[in-house]
């Protein structure tokens, strides 16, 4: 089959805005939008800069918006975004500077995850073997684990479009992957972190997190269950 | 256009209602104030809204003030209990129904006045 794979670049050094390119891609259904992203830089036009590594949905590093949501390009396959003949739309993940292309500066994505203490906090004195949990306060933090830091959540975000300052949906789940952990003592920090008008107030439950994510964390519903915790800590 | 789903336009939609009414708010409190000018000026103000333009835009008003304070339910429920995160979608919808329904039933009682001339 054959689709139109339509980019929005932009090369600094030239362009003074984005501007579109399509290329005419050869694939097969079952190929991922990344593939065709490589065909093309291989191919056809070498300077197309983007970011992959593993290309098996486990680094993060290949969040897009494609199609008009944000996806992994290696995660996503061609027969579900279009058909022969289709066009597949790919465009930098929003509200970050674009470097060149698809590829987007992520420092202020990683300070906000830097900001909510995302490390084991625990200055009991080192027991002599493991800190042991039960099977049910382990659960009860579980969705957060499975955070690749892609930034597709908090890149589909309208408040974090306009207000670059919002932690974002990716630094609450973080948190709220330690607040929740029954061996973390860093609960009250966290929470007075993210009560500030940075953090969790920031959320207006639009979804866009929990529909984005690749890993299908529910993150609205992690962002609410911090919201209680505040509110709950404070009454 | 980010292609958003139900959350994200009851977000848009809350904000554009939001401020609709806060502009609805606006204008009726300068028509209503305009009577420490006496009576002339209130009536005189009072009659434009006479116009059909107007009383239709009751059911805009109506249809405002309706989805803003249902859709501020829903977000009640999402903050303040686990089981309306699950239930979002469905509530959304319930609350675009019970909007329409309350500006259908408006434009029921609005329409035959304004074609009836009074």
């Amino acid at each position: 089959m054959h689709v139109n794979l339509k980019i929005l670049r932009y090369n600094p050094e030239v362009d003074k805005k984005p501007h579109w390119e399509t290329y005419n891609v050869e694939c097969e259904p079952g190929d991922r939008v990344l593939d065709l992203l490589n065909h093309v830089k291989w191919y056809v036009e070498p300077t197309l800069t983007y970011r992959r590594s593993c290309a098996h949905g486990v680094c993060g590093s290949d969040a897009m918006l494609i199609n008009g949501r944000n996806r992994l390009a290696c995660k996503i396959l061609i027969r579900d975004l279009t058909k022969d003949g289709g066009t597949i739309t790919v465009e930098p993940i929003r509200g970050l500077k674009v470097e060149k292309d698809l590829l987007v500066d992520m420092d202020p994505f990683f300070e906000s995850y830097r900001a909510v203490l995302p490390f084991f906090i625990n200055d009991d004195p080192v027991p002599a073997g493991e800190r042991l949990q039960t099977v049910e306060d382990r659960e009860r933090f579980d969705q957060g684990t499975k955070c690749i830091l892609c930034a597709a959540c908090t890149t589909s975000c309208p408040i974090f479009w306009v207000n670059g300052r919002y932690l974002g949906p990716a630094a609450i789940v973080q948190a709220h992957r330690f607040i929740f952990d029954s061996r973390d003592k860093g609960t009250s920090e966290r929470l007075n972190l993210l009560n500030q008008n940075t953090g969790v107030w920031r959320c207006r439950t639009a979804y866009n997190c929990t529909e984005a994510c690749p890993r299908e964390i529910p993150v609205t519903q992690l962002i609410e269950e911090v919201k209680r915790a505040i509110m709950y800590q404070q009454a | 256009m980010y292609r958003g789903r139900e959350g994200q336009w009851a977000w848009l939609l809350h904000r554009l209602s939001g401020l609709a009414i806060l502009a609805y708010l606006m204008l009726h409190i300068v028509s209503i104030g305009s009577m420490i000018f006496g009576e002339e000026v209130y009536m005189s103000i009072h009659e434009i809204y006479d116009l059909a333009l107007f009383r239709l835009g009751l059911i805009a008003v109506v249809g405002g003030v309706l989805y803003h304070s249902l859709n501020g339910l829903r977000v009640i429920l999402l903050d303040m209990t686990g089981r309306g995160i699950v239930y979002q979608r469905q509530l959304f919808y319930a609350t675009l129904v019970l909007t329409l329904a309350g500006m259908a039933f408006t434009a029921y009682k609005v329409i035959p006045r304004v074609l009836g001339g009074y």
